[in-house]
């Protein structure tokens, strides 16, 4: 197998070797797995199961167990070979060159080629794919010199791709079922033919969806179990019955509510792995619109992060999951996470003293600013978490006004044309490159009305638009890291969003299922070498 | 729900009994006790129920002054409640009367017209006796938004057909009787003859089909609130039990006590409107 500078460079910064068999953890081979068996795992119902044209949470969950990546990531971001045997960045960064394994079939039994991964990339990615746009925006041609070999041109460096190639961002599908039709309506989309150690059998709309081994696996052995049976099961509490009944091995993405993830962890067969999302990078924080000018001064925002308690919101709110956050690059993204940026430790004092400096005195009753807060309308937890800002705001003499409403409404206010509200308590996937997930965020070119989770703050700064255009052009890892450093600096500074939590995209499991968080997107990942202990 | 507060009205009186005249003044007191807790809470927690009050979820009889303990964000439970009532209470009363008002205008109108008019007006009632109210309130609120303004109204939209359908049918019967015929006859103005005689002699019916309104309210505003489509700005029973049901398995008492809290309104206001209906009812008195 070959080993390849570049990619380990761009991976992580520091070279190691490719293990024999990539993805397996030397403690995986402790022991030795369990052949056969029937997995049961627990999915909101996606809306298909192809991730190549969509990023759908649950589709990112079930994909990449039926299509294989061109690569895996080990846990520290290093990439593993899967359908790719290499990758090679050029150093312009613009010419990006995958050769693929010898052999490799789609369940269908066509061979996979060069002409795949060209028709994927050009036609499915880059046109289909929410990120994928995105990220594949400076792709100009894929050229196939051989059967085996692609090269990605970009029109412009493009370094963070290679943080991009696994099965749920840059998935290759097969070019003989897609060619010709409209993708997004293909069947494919529902009943795949696909590439991975799955193989999809059937979809019985709001009960399961099962997949079967694939016998003709390029990996030796594996996948270790028979049968994957995805139970499609959408309420939390019949979840946390599932689980305690041992109905159910497993399920990703905080599949309960955190109450009852602590209350089930206490059982003997339950476990809740502390790794196997970092790739997520879930957060979450408050989006300030920096338009109105009572928040144009970064003073008040300062004064709002000071008068949080967060410890306190981790505590009770949050049932202790997660820490509280310094920026907007979560730890868990350790590769490009500092701590070393202005923090802002929970002071009252301090907070009504800024906004004396900003102009804010108490009226009669007390009140030096009111203000709407507008709580991402998902699940129970950002109402709660609305809750307690406003609860611990009135300390300082901010009145909150939380407004509820349906995620039309809500996108609408926050995203929409005039970008009605002041503060919105929010969470994002800040992914496993800053220039994928949280660029987004900071950008000024990126203040798009009607855009969900563009630049909502109306933060708009030439300094960091510098900066952040440099990061994603930069092909040197190490300035990158540098770059993004100084991005968290000047995002902590200036606070267009308050950071609150790193939050863990944490999966409930029977401690039975071993050896399924084997890369940073855990549940997202392959599942081949997952087996069920006795 | 709606259907009972019909039935109560119409229901044949001679199979019915009284109901106990202490049962009814409990259900007086109990409800009076209520009110008064929703009027004095800013006297017992002037600073509102959304500050920290002690450790989060402290349990009840545990603490010092936290008589029903703390809830998730270390809010005391009793000041939750006592705020609570105001706006069980306050949607209840605020929604019944107008729901009563468009009921009676509406059921009048048609009553007295009759004809077309009241052929129209009625098939418009229909329209919204055939939506279930639930889900009808449910879409109202979404789309203006949950206040409380917001909700009171949602309310009283679904809620006014049973008192228009009950007002035009007394009209209906008392428009045909003699005292109605000779204010006609002396020339008394049409206006006149409704609000001056027939109106008065149909509020008490209307009066016992309101006060078990004021239940249907007070548990739609509960169901809103549960469902996280309450005033997100107010302390709300049925917010409380929502909040509670995340870590029922845990804390119990957080669920348990605004869902008791909801089961004694509602019982009381029933019990009086029950009462209500044995005084008031004509059918009724012996």
């Amino acid at each position: 197998m070959e080993i390849n500078r570049r990619l380990f460079t761009l991976g992580l910064g520091s070279a190691v070797a490719w293990p024999a068999l990539g993805g397996l953890t030397t403690a995986a081979y402790a022991q030795s797995p369990v052949m056969g068996g029937t997995l049961r795992i627990i999915l909101s119902e996606p809306v298909g199961l192809v991730s190549a044209v969509s990023s759908q949470g649950p589709i990112a969950q079930i994909s990449p167990k039926i299509f294989d990546g061109l690569v895996e990531y080990d846990l520290d971001m290093n990439p593993q070979p899967q359908m790719a045997t290499s990758v090679e960045m050029s150093d312009d960064a613009q010419t990006m060159t995958v050769v693929l394994r010898e052999g490799l079939t789609w369940h269908d039994g066509e061979p996979i080629t060069s002409a795949d991964v060209a028709f994927s990339a050009m036609e499915v990615w880059s046109q289909f794919h929410p990120r994928g746009r995105s990220t594949y925006a400076a792709l100009t041609e894929v050229e196939t010199p051989d059967e085996l070999t692609a090269i990605f041109k970009f029109s412009k460096p493009s370094a963070f791709v290679m943080n991009a190639l696994n099965a749920s961002e840059a998935q290759v599908v097969p070019k003989h079922i897609y060619e010709g039709t409209d993708i997004l309506t293909n069947p494919n989309n529902l009943a795949p033919v696909g590439s991975g150690p799955f193989k999809f059998v059937e979809w019985q709309q709001g009960e399961y969806i099962l997949l079967e081994k694939n016998e003709n696996y390029w990996k030796e052995d594996e996948p270790y179990l028979d049968q994957i049976v995805v139970l499609l099961i959408a309420d939390s509490a019949s979840r946390a019955i599932a689980f305690e009944a041992q109905e159910v091995e497993a399920a990703g993405a905080i599949p309960v509510s955190l109450a009852d993830a602590r209350r089930l962890e206490e059982l003997p067969f339950i476990e809740i792995p502390e790794s196997g999302y970092e790739a997520y990078g879930n957060n979450n924080f408050m989006e300030v619109n920096v338009r109105r000018e009572y928040l144009a001064d970064p003073k008040v925002r300062q004064a709002i992060l000071h008068a949080l308690d967060r410890e306190a919101m981790i505590k009770n709110v949050y049932f202790e999951f997660g820490k509280v956050a310094t920026g907007p690059v979560p730890s868990t993204i350790s590769t490009y996470y500092t701590a070393d940026v202005p923090t802002y430790e929970f002071d009252t004092e301090k907070a009504i003293s800024l906004l004396e400096e900003a102009g804010f005195t108490p009226d009669g009753s007390g009140v030096r600013l009111n203000l709407t807060l507008d709580p991402l309308p998902y699940g129970p937890i950002y109402p709660t978490v609305a809750a307690s800002i406003k609860q611990q705001l009135a300390v300082v003499g901010i009145e909150v006004t939380i407004r509820s409403a349906d995620a039309a409404t809500y996108y609408q206010r926050v995203y929409g044309e005039g970008n009605d509200f002041d503060l919105t308590i929010t969470g994002a996937s800040a992914l496993t490159d800053p220039t994928i997930g949280v660029q987004r965020f900071f950008w000024s070119k990126n203040i798009i009305a009607g855009v969900p989770f563009s630049n909502a703050s109306g933060y708009a700064d030439p300094e960091m638009d510098e900066i952040l255009e440099s990061a994603a052009a930069e092909p040197d890892p190490a300035k990158r890291i540098e770059l993004f450093h100084k991005f968290q600096v000047k995002a902590a500074t200036d606070l267009p969003i308050l950071p609150i939590n790193d939050m863990p995209y944490f999966a409930v499991k029977n401690t039975r299922l071993q050896n399924s968080e084997v890369s940073p997107y855990g549940f997202g990942g392959s599942f081949s070498t997952a087996y069920l202990a006795e | 729900m709606t259907d009972a507060a019909v039935t109560v009205a119409t229901e044949t009186p001679l199979r019915r009994r009284k109901r106990p005249r202490a049962v009814f003044i409990s259900g007086i007191a109990m409800l009076a006790l209520i009110a008064l807790a929703a009027l004095t809470a800013g006297l017992f927690w002037p600073a509102g129920p959304w500050v920290a009050a002690g450790e989060p979820y402290t349990p009840p009889m545990t603490a010092p002054g936290l008589p029903l303990g703390t809830d998730v964000l270390g809010r005391d439970v009793a000041a939750m409640l006592a705020y609570g009532a105001r706006v069980s209470m306050l949607i209840g009363i605020a929604s019944t009367l107008a729901a009563a008002i468009l009921g009676i205008v509406i059921g009048a109108t048609a009553g007295y017209a009759r004809g077309w008019v009241d052929d129209a007006l009625m098939r418009f009632t229909e329209v919204f006796q055939t939506i279930p109210s639930f889900m009808f309130v449910i879409v109202l609120v979404v789309i203006f938004t949950p206040t409380i303004a917001t909700i009171t109204l949602a309310i009283a939209v679904v809620s006014w057909p049973p008192v228009a359908r009950l007002v035009r049918a007394e009209f209906l019967s008392l428009s045909s009787r003699e005292f109605v015929q000779s204010c006609r006859l002396i020339g008394m103005h049409p206006a006149r003859i409704v609000f001056a005689e027939i109106l008065p002699n149909c509020f008490s019916s209307v009066i016992v089909v309101s006060s078990v309104m004021v239940a249907t309210a007070v548990l739609v505003e509960a169901g809103l609130s549960f469902l996280g489509l309450g005033d997100p700005n107010t302390a709300s029973w049925g917010g409380m039990v929502a909040n509670g049901k995340a870590v029922i398995r845990s804390s119990p008492y957080l669920s348990i006590i605004p869902g008791f809290a909801i089961f004694v309104l509602v019982l009381c206001i029933n019990v009086v409107g029950e009462g209500l209906n044995d005084r008031l009812n004509p059918r009724m008195r012996n």
